[in-house]
């Protein structure tokens, strides 16, 4: 199989390559518009350029623990069941860790300067720290050995489990008293966005780019698993090849074709090279 | 072992009848065994989630106490530590350093910063602060904050270790009416 040619193959398709240059164009915009055309913040000041990068990245965090739901729920139902739907979440859910960890480090970066602290045990930062350690426990379930199968379904199940704590972590900051301001796009409770002109645009502008980022993330780390998937397959065909030769010996005639077509390369080469030139001379 | 029973078929009608009962028996009782663990695990799973419900539904998990819940728990909080919020009262902050001015600044290096004395409202409550820590650099009047520390003696004043500056989700420009002029001159 040649570089990039069929869905599982190579280095992935034009397609994403450019909905990665999509998202490098988003994040390089959203930079140039967040640290030199965006004003400084009345109260901020220029403290407020994080609010271009934090927001984004737990918006992200969200979106992709949804995804990861959602495929999990998909594959537990019996009529949509594929593999394809467990690799989708695995997927979903790592990308979902490392944007679950952006978002601690950018939060506690933004936090120092202006609350005076690193980290405090206000309800959304411990929601959002238990986040991080109920998904890093699912990535550790995936990889629990198992038949292919039992690993997906028991994936999924973690996966719903570990989701309960994700709207527990949107909505802490208006169930309990926190020291977060509660969200500043759509405010649930106002249903309001208080972000003035350009800070406004260059906020919505972080919010497509990171999700650019994360579907091109999402769709390389799928692509990946799929790959995983078709070496575990066909290595344990391989291997039932190879002990079936082992037994048998030579395998018959008609046989061949199956065996040089798993072996590849490494068997069909030779043949054409002997019957080509060398059969002529 | 499993693998003994899948092939005890094959193994000829003397290990056949020997093995297979046996393994079928195995079989059962790890499933058994695996049912029950899967039971326990599904039973601290919800109690955890039950405990957690219960905690929203009681408001049990209080990250403060504003200045007038506290001045009213006053009795109970006693000089025990916890974080309490309220607005800084304009004109209320004063910053004594031996020779100082009173203004709100930070220590000199290598001087331990000055005591920061401030009022505190919530609602009609005011509550006098004493602050040993720097302050942060957001730290200014009429902003919400939240403090860590304990009450004075019996008194209502409340000495703090710690000021978190609390902020709004709202982002307003610092000078909306500016913009850059082509040179990259602020012009009005």
């Amino acid at each position: 199989m040649s570089p990039g040619a069929g869905p599982g193959g190579g280095r992935g398709t034009a397609v994403l390559r450019v909905l990665g240059l999509l998202g490098l164009v988003g994040v390089v915009a959203t930079v140039w518009l967040g640290l030199w055309v965006t004003p400084p913040d009345r109260f901020m000041g220029n403290l407020v350029r994080l609010l271009y990068l934090h927001p984004a990245i737990a918006w992200v965090m969200y979106i992709a623990y949804g995804i990861a739901f959602l495929s999990s729920l998909l594959y537990l139902w019996p009529r949509t069941r594929a593999l394809a739907w467990d690799r989708l979440a695995g997927a979903s859910s790592e990308v979902g860790v490392v944007f679950t960890g952006l978002t601690l480090v950018t939060g506690s970066i933004w936090g120092r300067p202006t609350w005076g602290v690193w980290w405090t045990w206000d309800p959304l930062l411990t929601t959002t720290a238990l986040l991080f350690v109920l998904y890093l426990g699912y990535l550790a379930v995936r990889q629990i050995p198992g038949e292919r199968e039992a690993r997906a379904r028991r994936s999924a199940i973690a996966a719903l489990v570990a989701f309960v704590d994700v709207p527990i972590v949107y909505f802490s900051v208006l169930w309990w008293r926190s020291l977060h301001q509660p969200p500043t796009v759509d405010d649930p409770v106002t249903g309001k966005t208080y972000v003035h002109g350009s800070m406004a645009w260059t906020l919505l502008l972080s919010f497509v780019a990171l999700t650019l980022v994360y579907a091109w993330l999402l769709a390389h780390r799928y692509r990946l698993a799929a790959l995983a998937d078709l070496e575990e397959g066909e290595g344990l065909e391989l291997a039932i090849a190879e002990r079936r030769a082992e037994a048998g010996g030579v395998p018959a005639r008609g046989e061949e074709p199956a065996g040089a077509d798993l072996v590849g390369a490494a068997a069909g080469v030779p043949d054409p090279g002997a019957r080509g030139p060398g059969a002529g001379r | 072992m499993s693998d003994s029973t899948v092939l005890a078929p094959s193994v000829g009608p003397a290990g056949a009848s020997v093995l297979s009962p046996a393994g079928a028996a195995a079989r059962r009782a790890r499933q058994a065994r695996t049912r029950r663990r899967l039971a326990v695990v599904g039973l601290v799973l919800l109690a955890a989630i039950g405990y957690l419900v219960y905690k929203v539904l009681t408001s049990a998990l209080v990250y403060f106490e504003t200045a007038s819940e506290a001045v009213a728990h006053r009795a109970e909080l006693g000089n025990s530590t916890f974080q309490i919020e309220g607005v800084v009262v304009p004109g209320s902050i004063r910053q004594e350093r031996p020779g100082g001015t009173g203004a709100l600044g930070h220590a000199p290096a290598g001087e331990p910063p000055a005591d920061l004395r401030f009022i505190i409202r919530s609602g009609s409550v005011e509550v006098g602060v004493l602050d040993t820590g720097a302050p942060p650099q957001l730290f200014q009047a009429d902003v919400p904050v939240v403090l860590v520390g304990h009450f004075l003696g019996s008194t209502d004043s409340f000495s703090a270790s710690q000021i978190l500056v609390k902020h709004s989700n709202a982002y307003i420009a610092a000078h909306p009416g500016r913009v850059k002029g082509p040179t990259g001159k602020v012009v009005r």
